[in-house]
């Protein structure tokens, strides 16, 4: 089976500042690969375990530290997509991937439900529509047996269970399996795989198919709060009092 | 310019619409005076009721999609669904909740017809050029604009609780949309379904949360907890470290994986605040904390915050709030 996994690079959401002067992030921010995205990579390793074949990962924008950490973790080869623009807003991305992803032909394509810069979640449905496969998104738990993917996922009623076959556009949560480190050995061997980059032309795309649809307008902080009330060393019974007359002052009481 | 008119797509779950698909009457409201008079698509099984309060929502009219393929929500299916009422209407917006369905259907459908899909809207403006939205970015610890051309038609999500739902009017006419599935629409097919169980207070509208985290320390605390939210008329929530420690059930999870809440009131117990759970409170009116440290991230978002072991605070809080409760029965 050929299992492609989609990766972002994304700024370490860890190490993310403000900077209202800039009105942007401040400079220099770690990139690092999208969380969701590698818990889509470890499934895709797991379904490797199960069925043999390779497991790709492809970035659309520079993410040459996320594709060597998802080499160092077992995936067979990368494919960095870089040109200018890229990647773009999320139609561009999808558009290069959805290049790609035509000449690959792979059974599964695996990509986080979202990420954690733009986090639209719409470039695993834009490409499962533009390759006219089908989607399962918000995916927590799988099995491949006969041919048949029985996914589990979460939505607001509870867990739905859905079957579909190959080939597919499967969209991860972190509730998957960890995401395995990378070992020693597998950061040695991650050295040896072909990583091939190529530009949106090499795809066929010209540059009039990479205009975005949308404009972002810089950033800003969302209108911070005072601060609250704090008891610290309040006897517990006093306590209790002066938060049930908070709640009763702010109408909470019924 | 293309199209005219704004199409609400009204989500139902076991017939009854989404509290946040009624709210996007709401958001259509507030540019119809631009964009045209809207049409709302009610999709499910059973949804009698729910296109009825539709029909009240100041909507000029009431498409019902209602058949048992729909029963389930299943996204390629409702995107069908939604792509026969674009053919018809030929809107100039599409508006969909922001719900797990909603924003795949509008990732599928915009693809489809080679528009943009804006992600997650909190509010939502139109120039003479320009659809011009505001979202939260960077799992909601930033906000941005958003800009696209009105010489296409474009696909919003809007963020439950971000516009409120039209007080109930008359009534207009409901007429009934069919809608022919494709075979690729039935490529994935759903097996089964673990419900959350019902008669609850729903989460998600539930006026005061009271949410659980570690630092209850197990199973047994969520009793009590569950206690207080009852006391207080409000549903009981989790952190993803107690659903994952199997303390509580996956969906009462609130969070960048879970359920997003905007009650009156919050009240976190042994919560710590981690950005991926914060993201998912983040609208609520008041926030009361309750935990040991005082340099837990929640309790710089909290309006009233009390440093203490939570066993020391909640069964006071009980016992005071039963007894207020006797008084007044
Ligand atoms: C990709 C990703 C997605 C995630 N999605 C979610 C999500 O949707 N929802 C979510 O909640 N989390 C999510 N998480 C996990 C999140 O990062 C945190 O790990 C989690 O929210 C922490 O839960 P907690 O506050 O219960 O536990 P902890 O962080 O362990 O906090 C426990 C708190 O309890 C306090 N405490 C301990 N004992 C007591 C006591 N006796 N009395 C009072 N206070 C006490 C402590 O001081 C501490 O502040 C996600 C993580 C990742 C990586």
């Amino acid at each position: 089976m050929k299992i492609a996994v989609l990766i972002k690079q994304v700024p370490d959401p860890n190490a993310l500042r403000f900077d209202p002067r800039l009105g942007d992030l401040v400079p220099g921010i770690q990139p690092v690969a999208n969380e969701y995205d590698l818990y889509a990579l470890e499934a895709a390793l797991r379904l490797r375990e199960q069925t043999g074949g390779e497991v790709v990962v492809a970035s659309a924008g520079p993410a040459r530290d996320a594709l060597n950490r998802g080499l160092a973790m077992g995936a067979d080869r990368a494919v960095a997509i870089e040109g200018e623009g890229l990647p773009g807003d999320s139609w561009v991305t999808a558009t290069v991937l959805t290049a790609w992803l035509r000449r690959e032909q792979p059974d599964v394509i695996w990509c986080g439900q979202e990420t954690s810069d733009s986090g639209t979640g719409n470039v695993g449905p834009t490409v499962a529509a533009r390759l006219d496969i089908p989607l399962v998104s918000n995916v927590v738990g799988w099995e491949f047996r006969d041919g048949v993917f029985e996914i589990e996922r979460e939505i607001e009623d509870g867990h739905q269970f859905q079957e579909v076959a190959p080939p597919v556009v499967l969209c991860a949560l972190s509730a998957l399996p960890q995401p395995r480190l990378p070992t020693l050995r597998g950061i040695m061997d991650a050295r040896k795989k072909p990583v091939e980059r190529l530009a949106p032309a090499d795809l066929g795309l010209d540059p009039g198919s990479l205009t975005p649809l949308v404009r972002w307008e810089g950033l800003r902080q969302p209108a911070a709060k005072s601060a609250g009330i704090v008891l610290q060393d309040v006897p517990p019974d006093e306590a209790v009092e002066q938060l049930l007359a908070f709640l009763e002052a702010c109408g909470l009481l019924g | 310019m293309a199209g005219n008119g704004v199409l609400v797509v009204i989500e139902t779950s076991g017939g009854q619409p989404r509290p946040a698909a009624l709210e996007l009457c709401g958001a259509a409201q507030a540019v119809q005076e631009a964009l045209g008079s809207a049409t709302a698509l009610v999709v499910g099984q059973g949804i009698g009721a729910a296109t009825e309060q539709a029909a009240r929502l100041g909507v000029a009219r009431v498409l019902a999609v209602d058949a048992p393929e729909f029963a389930e929500p299943v996204a390629e299916r409702v995107a069908r669904a939604v792509l026969v009422a674009w053919e018809q209407l030929d809107p100039a917006l599409v508006l969909l909740p922001g719900t797990t369905l909603g924003r795949d259907v509008a990732a599928l459908v915009a693809a489809r017809r080679g528009v943009p899909h804006l992600v997650d809207v909190v509010a939502l403006g139109v120039t003479a050029d320009e659809l011009m939205v505001t979202r939260p970015v960077y799992q909601s610890k930033l906000l941005t604009t958003v800009r696209a051309s009105r010489t296409r038609a474009a696909v919003v999500t809007v963020r439950a609780g971000s516009f409120r739902p039209p007080e109930p009017g008359e009534p207009v006419p409901i007429e009934r949309l069919p809608v022919e599935l494709q075979e690729p629409d039935r490529r994935v097919r759903v097996t089964r379904m673990v419900d959350k169980p019902r008669g609850q207070v729903d989460l998600e509208s539930a006026p005061v949360v009271v949410v659980g985290g570690r630092g209850v320390g197990g199973p047994e605390g969520f009793e009590q907890l569950a206690e207080l939210a009852e006391l207080l008329g409000g549903a009981l929530g989790c952190t993803r470290a107690v659903s994952d420690l199997g303390w509580r059930p996956h969906y009462e999870q609130i969070g960048q994986t879970g359920k997003q809440v905007r009650p009156k009131l919050y009240l976190g117990v042994g919560v710590s605040g981690a950005v991926q759970h914060t993201v998912g409170m983040q609208g609520s009116e008041t926030v009361v904390v309750i935990n040991r440290d005082s340099n837990a991230p929640l309790v710089k978002q909290a309006d009233f915050a009390v440093i203490a072991d939570w066993n020391e605070i909640v069964p006071r809080l009980i016992a005071r709030l039963r007894e207020r409760r006797g008084r007044s029965a």
